[in-house]
């Protein structure tokens, strides 16, 4: 059996295989976004002619994909139609109003997905306990529809004001088009999310209408691609939220699959922590522009329940949005910053160093790279430390010269602000670390959690430089460097399992639940669930459903998930969700309400499993011997590295990974792998596990 | 001049370390928060001050509460200078008594200790639900005098020991009308304000309690020649503006606002001599307010990663007569100061534009509307519905005024409509753009909003409404023009619809509703310039209408293919020149 995950991001694609051999294969290409599958199937078609790849042992092919945000971001959608309650055709283009920076002048706010002309009110109205006012007038549907079939739209939404209460007039639409203009592709928002809120609810079955007709022909297009190379397995797809859906789901629902990437890594922290027994992680993923962040609690990547696509990155922009398209399906919770290896470094006016958010990118990248860039980068900083090979990185196949980074930072930082070359680069590399601690607490501290009660999993090819000085910064004692931290998102599909996610808005203060109802609620929820489940082939055994609440004090916007106990099904229920949520409120925000005060349900929600009995576990992984990995040529076996004031420059020994051993060894000393660099500084010790990571300790004073 | 001394990575380090505390206490406030005003609207902002007073955070969700701090922090040290201990907080909202801006505003203190040292404050402004007083909501623009604008909190120190003063609550409880939404964000506030303390302490802790008040005296230093370097760049010179409000309320008279810009190498002042006096209905402004929105309107053409502190105010002057509009003395009412307030960066915006003409849009829609509906339920449970009102932004020096967006001054969410019906005995009838509402110009200035309530789950109810530029339209610049009229309709969809002034009290009986017809965005450059394919694009989206297109911008359009006459456009654009 082999299991073999696809991870196409913008820049690269990158291909892992796993077999019961227990041998990873790893293939990194160029990614193709002309056409995505491109780049997926040569990979593919490649690595099955050099035997890495075989059609009859391949079970599991998962796909972690980036059209669906792409066709976003460069608005190369479908043309959408919008059906809406009249009186509201413009609740999609006005928004939330907000913008995502204060006192910028040159915000622009991005284009609605529907123009107004194709968005078409008419009249109904449902009241928020879901009675019908007045009543659907067909005349008004038939002049809609009939207008946006004359103006050629592909794809048409259907969002009417409280439909989450109750969808009677959506459905009898949804209905009359299917029978009307079957050639039209339906998003319906009482299927996509029947939650309230109009704009957010507006907005996702917009993007789920605009990207449908997009993603289903590029999986249908993928999945012939794959069936002509012999590889005939089903394809499973990685959602916002971390669990894999198949593709007949993605087809219908792309709008869960946005984002899928940079989940994967996140759901791949969480099962190699639980594989080690170790529950409380704080995922960190950095690349050459952006770092990630993501908190994982009891084995389990928290969730958001909203985000935005296409908007700026900065850690203040959880809170100020505006600057994107609003998402409301669950996803994992990342904070995201403009820090990488080529954010550059500059001097103000006020003579104070800075890094970012302007970045090398790609071209002409660091200075280091010798494609002409003068501008210190990150990248250079670490080179000038002696962080980084100053000959070459990626096993040799980039090379770099130390030289170039040493210039451009003494001529651009260090020379203007009086400082030593060294003393620039480390103010640079922790600078840059510090704006990074900002995305570790955005993600910890704001909800109460002390990043020291967590570890650090740090990967992307540049997060295993940064990772013990960061942890350092943010006082968090114990990192984990995983194997293959550069293509660790990829391994991360090979560790995900298929889910679902449902949702409904169920509103009312604890003390008037009535706890056959919620019961009803739930049980309809999990027959739904059952059922899709059972259609994607998954035996009874295998379907694991778990239950949980939305709950907050009245008045508040923000809620707070809470998971329903297992067996109670009478009233102390509810007392113990009352309880539960105190405890929680206060944890996360120091304080619970004073005496008296209700509290309520907002939203209902169901997270459906399927397990496969033939799954990938880590275990699969952490034996598998590293095939793929050139070993690196050791050629000085020691260089000198700089790790400020207090040691100055020390002759610091440097490991191939695969040569570090199970009892540690002091720092300084640096682990060079193809696709990353380990840092270990003076204070901290750093070993293998048996699971082939390398961990590395600060003394905890 | 850069110090000289300043260690450039620390200052950086430092500078991200307080905008990382500022930003939890601003997460803390908005995700435990009860009321619209706060949680959907992002109307507080959150602080740390060292221990004499000064700004050296500033966590902004409002951009009209730059400077909003210092001056409510002097009067509570000047009265508790003596008398402040851990575990005390602080609290006020008086524009008199407490520097404060009008009474919903309520600000609240929490010094900082390490050991017995007091190393600073952190502090939150939230603007509340309701304060009590004669009108729910704390907006009322009929007021006369402050007594009848609700419960005034002199600067008072409500919890010793980390104990809420039981006093306190009771009074608070009794005065307000939906206590348990006043006194959570009352809660919301003081976790914000622990989330800084404890902030602050682990700064301490790693700087040493003298180096990091030598620090951050030094990231205020930084701010200061960041802003002067900015102003040193901009055109020296003097530059006027006026605008006008509609009227108080009371009297007929429009109320004229004037602004004189005056730029000499790297200070700038904004004088308002020239305003009109205050006047009798609640709309003045405290000085201290309209200090603030000099300094929102002067960030805004800056470099926006300028550290939000004390320092940034150090360069700029603003000179105002006591007894004026935009100076009110005691007792005179400021409940609905925001619409002040909205007339006030109106002008310094103006000003700016003549200065800066390749930057500075023409008039915004500044949140002249504020909506409250109140009273009690059919089930006898009492409510207040407090909504202020955008359209968006005028037309700019390059680009059209984005439609649907607050604005610079007030960046205000609005209320999702399902929420307000399940929370509210209200429903809304529609919430749309208004067509031919935009300013023609080259660049169109935004189209106005309409939004409709009616009553439908109580009697009756108070509606009380804060609206202007019913008489003065949003400005055009560099030819543009004015953003049409906002207006009222009372039942609209009835057979005798009624049309009430600009501000307003009355009782809205069950089944009955109230349109807000909000002005649109002033346009830049004339209409004639504008782009036909441009005017052709607003007609297929009925932002324009065909007749509009025709009059205002000289553009006809085949209204059976839906294109542009270009013979016919070039013959009526040419005939206008001549």
């Amino acid at each position: 059996m082999q299991s073999i995950g696809f991870d196409v991001g913008g820049t690269f694609t990158d291909i892992v295989a796993v077999g019961n051999n227990g041998r990873l294969t790893v293939r990194k290409i160029l990614s193709t976004p002309v056409d995505y599958s491109d780049a997926i199937c040569s990979g593919l078609a490649e690595m099955i002619k050099n035997g890495q790849v075989s059609t009859q042992d391949a079970r599991h092919l998962v796909h972690a994909a980036t059209v669906a945000t792409n066709t976003v971001i460069t608005r190369t959608g479908a043309k959408v139609g919008l059906i809406t309650t009249d009186g509201f055709r413009d609740v999609l283009e006005i928004g939330r109003l907000r913008y995502p920076r204060l006192y910028n002048m040159a915000f622009e706010k991005p284009l609605p997905l529907v123009p107004r002309y194709l968005r078409m009110g008419v009249t109904e109205r449902v009241d928020y306990r879901g009675n019908v006012v007045t009543e659907l007038d067909w005349t008004n549907v038939k002049t809609a529809v009939n207008h946006l079939l004359e103006h050629n739209v592909e794809s048409i939404a259907i969002c009417l004001l409280n439909s989450y209460a109750n969808p009677i007039h959506e459905q009898l639409i949804a209905d009359y088009l299917s029978t009307f203009a079957p050639q039209i592709t339906l998003s319906v928002s009482y299927q996509v999310l029947p939650e309230i809120k109009e704009y957010e609810r507006t907005s996702t079955t917009v993007i789920n209408a605009y990207i449908k007709p997009v993603v289903a022909r590029y999986i249908s297009n993928l999945e012939k691609q794959l069936h002509e190379m012999g590889l005939d397995a089903p394809i499973t797809v990685m959602q916002s939220s971390g669990g894999t859906v198949r593709t007949a789901f993605v087809k219908e629902r792309p709008v869960y699959a946005i984002e899928s990437g940079p989940a994967a890594g996140a759901v791949g922290a969480a099962a190699v922590g639980r594989h080690l027994g170790i529950d409380n992680i704080i995922a960190f993923d950095m690349g050459g522009t952006t770092a990630k962040t993501c908190l994982i609690e009891n084995g389990i990547p928290r969730l958001a329940s909203e985000y935005e696509v296409g908007g700026e990155l900065n850690i203040g922009h959880r809170l100020l949005r505006g600057g994107g398209y609003v998402l409301r399906v669950p996803a994992i919770d990342l904070a995201e910053i403009g820090a990488g290896g080529g954010s550059i470094a500059w001097i103000d006016r006020g003579g104070v160093l800075r890094v970012g958010p302007q970045s090398a990118g790609a071209d002409p990248g660091p200075a280091c790279y010798q494609r002409g860039g003068t501008a210190a980068t990150v990248t250079d900083a670490n080179v000038v430390l002696g962080y980084l090979n100053p000959k070459y990185l990626v096993g040799g196949a980039l090379k770099i010269d130390r030289n170039l980074a040493l210039r451009a930072v003494s001529d651009t930082i260090g020379e203007p602000l009086g400082l030593s070359a060294e003393d620039a680069a480390l103010g640079i590399h922790t600078i840059v670390n510090s704006t990074m601690v900002r995305a570790v607490r955005a993600v910890s501290s704001e909800i109460g959690r002390d990043p020291g009660d967590f570890v650090l999993f740090a990967f992307g090819g540049s997060g295993p430089v940064h990772a013990a000085t960061l942890a350092r910064e943010a006082s968090m004692a114990n990192i984990i460097v995983p194997p293959s931290p550069g293509v660790f998102s990829a391994i991360g599909l090979l560790l995900s399992t298929v889910e679902h996610q449902y949702v409904q808005t169920f509103w009312r203060d604890l003390t008037k639940v009535d706890t056959e109802q919620l019961e009803n609620t739930f049980g309809g929820m999990e027959e739904e669930a059952t059922e899709t489940l059972l259609g994607e082939g998954f035996d009874k055994h295998q379907i694991q459903l778990d239950r949980f609440v939305d709950m907050r004090y009245p008045g508040q916007t923000s809620e707070i998930l809470v998971a329903m106990p297992g067996v109670q099904r009478d009233d102390s229920l509810l007392i113990t969700l009352e309880n539960a949520f105190h405890l929680e409120h206060e944890n996360s925000y120091g304080y619970r309400s004073l005496e008296g005060e209700s509290v309520e349900i907002v939203n209902v929600r169901l997270r459906a499993r399927g397990l496969s009995d033939e799954a990938f576990s880590p275990d699969d992984l952490f034996q598998a011997e590293q095939q793929h990995v050139k070993p690196v040529e050791t050629i000085h076996t020691s260089r000198n590295a700089y790790f400020g004031n207090d040691h100055g420059w020390l002759d610091t020994p440097v490991y191939p990974r695969t040569e570090l051993e199970s009892s540690p060894i002091t720092g300084p000393l640096i682990i060079e792998e193809y696709d990353a660099t380990i840092v270990v500084p003076p204070e901290a010790t750093a070993h293998v596990d048996a699971a082939n990571n390398v961990r590395i300790t600060f003394e905890t004073t | 001049m850069p110090n000289a001394n300043r260690d450039p990575i620390k200052i950086e380090l430092l500078k991200n370390a307080l905008t990382a505390i500022a930003d939890e206490m601003a997460v803390t406030m908005v995700r435990t928060a009860r009321s619209l005003p706060i949680k959907e609207a992002l109307d507080f902002s959150t602080g740390l001050l060292n221990a004499d007073g000064a700004l050296i955070a500033q966590g902004l969700c409002l951009p009209l509460h730059m400077g909003s701090f210092p001056p409510t922090m002097k009067c509570i040290l000047a009265d508790y200078k003596d008398d402040i201990l851990p575990g005390d907080v602080f609290a006020t909202n008086d524009p008199y008594l407490g520097g404060g801006t009008h009474l919903p505003d309520i600000y609240i203190f929490v010094p900082i200790f390490m050991s017995d040292t007091l190393i600073g404050f952190a502090a939150t402004i939230g603007h509340h639900t309701d304060i009590g007083g004669r009108v729910a909501g704390g907006n009322a623009c009929d007021n006369t005098e402050i007594y009848q604008e609700g419960v005034r909190i002199p600067p008072l120190k409500i919890a010793k020991e980390g104990q809420l003063d039981e006093m306190f609550l009771k009074l608070m409880r009794a005065n307000v009308r939906v206590p348990q939404k006043v006194l959570g964000d009352i809660m919301a506030s003081i976790a914000a304000c622990r989330r800084g303390e404890s902030g602050l302490q682990a700064l301490a802790d790693r700087y040493g309690v003298a180096a990091l008040r030598a620090s951050t005296l030094d990231l205020i230093d930084y701010a200061e020649e960041l802003t002067r370097a900015e102003l040193l760049e901009l055109p020296d010179g003097q530059w006027e503006f006026e605008d006008f409000l509609d009227d108080d309320g009371f009297q007929e008279n429009p109320i004229r606002i004037s602004a004189t810009l005056m730029k000499t190498n790297d200070e700038l002042t904004v004088d308002f001599r020239g305003t009109d006096p205050q006047v009798k209905g609640s709309i003045n402004m405290p000085f201290s307010f309209t200090v603030s929105c000099v300094y929102a309107c002067i960030r805004s053409v800056m470099d926006p990663s300028i550290p939000n502190n004390e320092g940034f105010f150090r360069p700029i002057t603003v000179i105002a007569e006591p007894g004026s509009f935009v100076h009110c003395t005691h007792p005179a009412p400021v409940a609905a100061r925001g619409l002040g307030a909205s007339r006030v960066t109106d002008c310094v915006w103006g000003a700016l534009a003549q200065m800066l003409p390749d930057k500075v849009f023409a008039c915004c829609v500044q949140g002249d509307y504020g909506v409250t509906i109140a009273g009690y339920t059919d089930d006898g449970a009492p409510f207040v519905s407090l909504e202020f009102l955008f359209s968006g932004w005028g037309g700019r020096p390059d680009k059209d005024g984005i439609d649907g967006l607050s604005s610079l001054a007030v960046n205000y969410s609005n209320t999702p409509v399902e929420i307000l019906e399940v929370e509210q005995p209200l429903r809304i009838e529609r919430y749309q753009f208004r067509a031919d509402t935009g300013g023609a110009g080259k660049f169109r200035g935004a189209v106005g909003l309409e939004r409709e309530y009616r009553l439908v789950e109580a009697n009756e109810a108070v509606l009380q409404v804060r609206g202007d530029r019913h008489k003065f339209g949003p400005f055009g610049l560099n030819g543009g023009k004015a953003g049409a009229n906002a207006s009222h309709l009372l039942n609209p969809d009835s057979d005798s619809p009624s049309v009430p002034p600009g501000k307003f009290m009355m009782t809205l009986k069950k089944g009955e509703s109230f349109r807000a017809q909000l002005a649109g965005g002033g346009g830049w450059g004339h209409p004639f310039e504008r782009d036909p394919a441009s005017v052709l694009d607003d007609v297929l989206n009925e932002k324009v209408s065909l007749e509009c297109a025709l009059e205002e911008y000289g553009v006809a359009i085949d209204s059976v293919r839906m294109a542009v006459n270009e013979e016919e456009t070039m013959r009526l654009r040419k005939a206008a020149c001549a």
